[in-house]
């Protein structure tokens, strides 16, 4: 009260001064005028152009390391896009999903999310996911990626999504375990790795081969063996029981690395064994040369790259694509301009940069034919030499899973535990698939009838 | 009695902050998910009424009924915690020197971050790992043992983990009762001949009696919830084995997000809490208390 008294005794003491004693309705229209000066002033100052449209992006798991990468593709992108605000938003990818449907459910999804292939059609099916096959032929992009990255999005005929990356496995190998084994050529089926891991064994006393058999649904179908035919499981087959007999015998002959074996992930352990010397293979993406690289020198100057030999259905191994997908309930008028940012995003610019800072593949063709990937240079390491090989693999590489099956995680441990209790020799091969594809039979026939 | 009348409204007045924030943050969320489980609730399609459909889908499902069967394994862990923590706290209820620093050695493990103790013990328990290395060493094993690779032992060294996390903190809770126990018994009982032995069995043990039965129920209630563990260590691997009925509430709620089935399958270890609660509170309570 005391510091308006203030002001009104000075605003009297001035129309003393001037002699002019203004009425209420002119003191009034004089301080709106100035509030509307005022305000007009401090916001031509602070905004040039006013943002008309915020594109909030989610990833998953890229924070603290790609900070500087995305902070620095924002900038770019607002500078050239006045009327455009950007934001970044990175979650853990264990929660993000929950994150993401939450963010559906209260009507405020993110413009794009950061997905892996398994997600998206999990969210497609339940029609979370906005199809984006007319935004590609818009922006004339759908003939820059890989054939097999825009496969890998295609669900029930339609594209869910803008390719970010990829991998694809090689087989990095120690030379010197290699040689005491006496290993010259390269695997070139899965028979002859799993022989070669045996005879590694044998001659050295250290494992060959480090398969993911936490992942044997992926395994399997790379090899060319269905999982579910005709809406039943099928892997209790006479081939499928034939494929796990090989690597039972392979395990009982010292031939796999037992550490996690059977983990839903076990690669830790498997570049621990490589950092440590005793592992003769370790097949894995690129990526895993540059933490040899820097943990262990010695091992890494040893390392040769083989390429991954190819299942009969020609898929390479390790394809595990990673996207920009569009939630459901982002507003229509603003897909063209959410379309064009991913665009962006996922052209073979900044796919290129980020394939570079993080050692993964890029999913566009002129990112994959870069020479960066292509022409080696002249005193190569492992990385270089594993990033060549993978890039020639890419256009075969595609995620593997099984979809349309609700519960299937589920359904996928009754078949690892089977696998488990055949490879491990704690029960008959045929006899523990047996029981596992009648479990997934009541589980999807329960389904059917639903 | 007019006067304690009187102050009734006023007691629940100074209770009621306390009683809204236990209603806000445990009752209601324990009803609503109770709730939840009779339903398909979904974040996003509308949810019906299921009745006991995910009830009968829970006792259906091999998985959770390892993860029951292996929760109720784990009560094989109370007793050796219990036992273990009342001799650890008669060690330390002496007068020596140095006798803090074991008191606060024992404590570490209770304030370790479960993480902490993820890393700490799978790298013990790795067949090139500390544990496997000694036993080598002493050729007490052939070859190195797969405690987190085989099925059999995988669910032993969870629950061993389990017992080495408890050992301190009921440690301190049978420490805190011993050194509140009267010496003026145990001084009468020497007077009268009585020996250590039959000093601990017919003075200490009886009086410890409330403080056991405490941290029996407690002990009893984290072994029937113990999930955090198997987390860090095997996921519920290898071969399902490790399983707990309370991982798989949590697989299916948090990993999944399939909740009426997460919360079904916690809505049945509490039954089986309070059920287990209610035993030990019925046999373990002090004769003469009844």
């Amino acid at each position: 009260m005391r510091f308006f008294g203030k002001i009104g005794g000075s605003i009297c003491k001035n129309q003393k001064k001037t002699g002019f004693y203004p009425t209420t309705s002119h003191v009034s229209r004089c301080s709106f005028s100035v509030f509307a000066l005022v305000f007009l002033l401090m916001f031509s100052i602070a905004t040039p152009v006013r943002a008309n449209q915020k594109i909030e992006f989610w990833t998953m798991s890229l924070k603290p390391k790609f900070i500087p990468y995305f902070q620095q593709l924002v900038r770019d992108y607002e500078a050239t896009h006045p009327g455009i605000q950007v934001e970044w938003v990175d979650f853990p990818w264990d929660i993000l999903q929950l994150k993401l449907i939450t963010a559906i459910a209260a009507g405020k999804p993110p413009a794009l999310v950061n997905l892996s292939v398994p997600w998206a059609e999990e969210m497609a099916r339940d029609g979370l996911l906005e199809p984006v096959d007319a935004l590609l032929a818009a922006l004339g992009q759908a003939n820059d990626y890989t054939d097999a990255a825009l496969a890998d999005l295609r669900f029930r005929g339609r594209v869910y999504g803008f390719p970010h990356y990829s991998n694809v496995n090689v087989i990095a190998y120690n030379r010197q375990i290699l040689a005491a084994a006496g290993i010259r050529q390269a695997p070139e089926t899965m028979d002859q790795l799993l022989a070669q891991a045996v005879q590694i064994a044998a001659k050295t006393g250290k494992p060959g081969y480090a398969p993911a058999l936490g992942k044997i649904d992926g395994f399997l179908m790379q090899q060319g063996l269905d999982l579910i035919r005709d809406g039943k499981a099928v892997f209790n087959s006479p081939a499928h029981v034939a494929l796990i007999r090989k690597l039972a015998a392979t395990y009982q002959a010292n031939g796999f690395l037992k550490d996690k074996l059977f983990a839903e992930d076990n690669f830790p352990a498997v570049v621990d064994a490589y950092l440590g010397g005793r592992l003769g293979m370790m097949v894995s993406a690129p990526t895993a040369l540059r933490r040899i690289q820097s943990d262990a020198p010695g091992i890494y100057a040893q390392t040769g790259i083989f390429t991954m030999p190819a299942g009969p259905t020609g898929i390479n191994d390790g394809g595990w694509m990673f996207h920009f997908a569009i939630p459901k309930g982002v507003r229509q008028s603003d897909l063209p301009a959410i379309g064009e940012f991913a665009r962006y995003l996922t052209g073979d610019k900044n796919q290129l940069a980020f394939a570079r800072i993080a050692g993964v593949m890029p999913t566009t063709k002129q990112a994959l034919a870069n020479p960066y990937f292509r022409q080696l240079p002249q005193h190569a390491g492992a990385s270089e030499q594993a990033l060549a090989v993978a890039a020639n693999s890419m256009n075969s590489a595609r995620s593997l899973y099984v979809a349309g099956i609700d519960d299937y995680d589920e359904l996928r441990r009754f078949l690892v535990q089977a696998v488990e209790a055949g490879v491990t020799g704690k029960r008959d091969i045929q006899l523990a698939l047996d029981e596992a594809a009648a479990i997934w039979n009541r589980k999807l026939a329960k389904g059917q009838r639903r | 009695m007019k006067q304690r009348l009187s102050a009734t409204p006023i007691a629940y007045l100074f209770l009621a902050p306390a009683l809204l924030l236990l209603a806000a943050f445990s009752f209601w969320p324990v009803f609503y998910g109770s709730y939840l489980s009779f339903t398909d609730f979904s974040l996003i399609r509308e949810t019906h009424w299921v009745g006991l459909d995910n009830y009968r889908a829970l006792f259906e499902n091999a998985m959770f009924l390892t993860g029951l069967k292996n929760s109720l394994l784990f009560l094989l862990v109370v007793p050796f915690t219990q036992i273990g923590a009342i001799s650890l706290a008669l060690l330390v209820n002496h007068q020596l020197p140095g006798m803090r620093w074991f008191r606060a050695a024992y404590y570490v493990p209770v304030v370790t971050t479960v993480s902490v103790v993820g890393i700490m013990w799978g790298f013990m328990f790795h067949e090139q790992g500390t544990l496997n290395y000694v036993l080598l060493k002493l050729h007490l094993i052939a070859a190195p043992l797969g405690f987190l690779s085989d099925d059999v032992l995988a669910l032993l060294a969870i629950m061993f983990v389990s017992f080495w996390r408890g050992l301190g903190w009921y440690m301190v809770m049978y420490l805190a009762a011993l050194q509140s126990l009267p010496s003026e018994m145990q001084e009468a009982a020497i007077l009268d001949g009585a020996n250590r032995w039959q000093r601990f069995w017919r003075i200490t043990v009886p009086m410890l009696y409330p403080t056991i039965m405490v941290c029996s129920i407690m002990s009893v209630l984290a072994a029937l919830k113990a999930y955090q563990e198997v987390d860090v260590l095997t996921q519920g691997g290898p071969m399902n084995s490790t399983f707990t009925a309370l991982y798989y509430a949590y697989d299916q709620g948090l990993k999944h997000l399939k909740l009426p089935r997460g919360l079904a399958a916690s809505f049945v270890v509490s039954v089986c809490c309070i059920g287990i609660a209610f035993v030990c509170l019925k046999y373990l309570k002090p004769r003469h208390r009844e």
